[in-house]
């Protein structure tokens, strides 16, 4: 019976001989090799049974030396199913048509689900999400990838302390965890305020405690600027509901005062700088592995230096992903500058680089008053220098105060 | 010589145990209930009809008669009928 399977994928068809004693003829065939099944006699001079397509060649030969008829009444298996549809054109167009949706809804975001959070804070997290393009309806691979998505979202939604995102099919399932805003504690306890750096001090604001320091003064590291302790000053009054105030506070107080730094730089004399000039071009590949193909933007770019952004995005098909991938590249074109500096250029941006980073370990309270040039030195086309900054910045420690014996 | 042949595969069968149908060359005939008959070593067919199959054997003729006779698979020397089977009979030659 295995042929019989077999000669359904390969095709067979089933055929009429009419003549006298019809039989004799399948047998003929059987003794030239050739598989006959189902035979059946409809009629006296009528004989029906199955062949395999590829033997009906030999058939029609054998055909020949005897007075039979052939009549060739069905063709069935694979091959002829497959022309049949092919025929069908509406039904393959259908068909392809069908499956195209398919793809094509698979990619499409369709449900946005925030847990954990109340309803205020999804409302909000909705109407961000809302803002970066994510919403159903939306194709998947337009979207960012989630992590960035989860730090865009904790930027902008304050109230949020953590936020997950996982994409499962075409869900977006988002996990919030609200944060709970503490106030800071209002009163700390008391504390004396001590100097972070060396320094001259220059301005004093004191809202709380007792300065124990004054403008002009030289202080090391660790020196007591402002004391908590009121109690020694206090004591000169007798009254008693001040006194009983009187004791330990939080010392607060903003105390500017100049500090230095010596800070080493080196520029080169000659800088290579690569600018992007804002002409750019997308392109969009479908990729199987490591093979393309290009389905937007043929050809290659009129640009002569380029940098390329590329982003890979794959699509699915109902939950799975199909090793098909949508590439999305930007052709962006750049520029090489070669910028030749003098030495007293160089000195400047060294200047001004070496202010930059001072500016940025300081933070923004800090204010350089003035820089001076050490030392320079020329070596290997590179200009060293060693700079002295004078910087005007609050220098303010806190120090708590231990209280009870 | 031909004689002698034959005198000799009955005495092969009976002494050395081998087949009978493939020493004699004799019909090997299985029959599923009513269902199936199946025949092996024939030497030919004879007739055909939705009633009746006849096919010629070593000696004389196999007759298989019934109703809704289908051959479901012929190959040279192997016939599979299929069918409600009612007698099958050997005829002798002529």
């Amino acid at each position: 019976m295995k042929y019989i399977q077999e000669s359904a994928l390969t095709g067979y068809v089933t055929i009429a001989v009419t003549g006298e004693k019809p039989e004799l003829f399948f047998q003929h065939c059987t003794s030239y090799g050739i598989r006959v099944w189902d035979v059946r006699k409809t009629k006296n001079d009528v004989c029906e049974g199955n062949i395999k397509v590829s033997d009906i060649k030999q058939i029609k030969q054998l055909r020949r030396r005897t007075q039979y008829k052939i009549r060739f009444k069905q063709r069935k298996g694979y091959p002829f199913f497959i022309r049949k549809l092919l025929g069908k054109k509406e039904l393959l167009l259908g068909f392809f048509l069908s499956i195209l949706l398919i793809l094509f809804l698979s990619n499409i975001l369709w449900e946005v689900k925030i847990t954990g959070v109340p309803k205020d804070i999804e409302e909000k997290i909705n109407k961000q999400l809302n803002q970066y393009g994510i919403h159903p309806g939306t194709w998947i691979f337009s979207l960012e990838s989630p992590k960035e998505i989860q730090q865009q979202l904790l930027d902008d939604v304050p109230e949020l302390l953590w936020v997950g995102i996982d994409q499962k099919g075409t869900t977006f399932y988002l996990e919030g965890v609200e944060k709970v805003v503490v106030k800071e504690e209002e009163t700390p306890g008391p504390r004396n305020l001590i100097a972070s750096k060396k320094g001259i001090i220059k301005n004093m604001y004191v809202t709380k405690g007792v300065p124990q320091v004054h403008v002009n003064d030289y202080v090391e590291p660790g020196d007591l600027l402002v004391s908590g302790n009121m109690g020694v000053n206090e004591e000169a009054e007798r009254e008693d509901d001040e006194h009983k105030q009187v004791g330990y506070v939080a010392a607060d107080g903003e105390i500017m005062a100049t500090t230095w730094y010596e800070v080493k730089v080196s520029v080169p004399l000659q800088a290579n700088t690569e600018q992007l000039t804002g002409n750019q071009e997308k392109k969009f590949h479908l990729g199987f592995g490591d093979f393309r193909v290009p389905i937007w933007g043929f050809g290659s770019t009129e640009f002569e230096n380029t940098h390329r952004e590329i982003s890979e995005e794959p699509i699915r098909f109902f939950k799975w992903e199909l090793p098909v991938k949508l590439i999305e590249t930007l052709v962006s074109e750049k520029t090489y500058d070669k910028q030749k500096r003098t030495k007293n250029e160089a000195v400047e941006a060294g200047i001004n680089q070496a202010k930059e980073e001072l500016r940025l370990r300081l933070g923004p309270k800090a204010r350089i008053v003035s820089e001076k040039v050490l030392h320079e030195s020329l070596e290997n086309g590179k200009v060293k220098l060693n700079l002295y900054m004078t910087v005007e910045e609050n220098i303010v420690e806190t120090q708590p105060l231990r209280q009870g014996d | 010589m031909k004689k002698l042949q034959q005198g000799i595969r009955p005495w092969l069968t009976k002494y050395f145990a081998l087949p009978s149908d493939v020493v004699l060359e004799l019909p090997r005939i299985t029959v599923i209930g009513q269902l199936h008959v199946y025949i092996e070593n024939h030497k030919g067919l004879v007739t055909y009809s939705d009633t009746e199959l006849k096919l010629r054997a070593n000696n004389g003729y196999i007759q298989v008669t019934g109703s809704a006779f289908v051959l479901k698979m012929m190959l040279p020397e192997e016939i599979l009928l299929e069918g409600t089977i009612s007698d099958i009979k050997f005829l002798p030659d002529g």
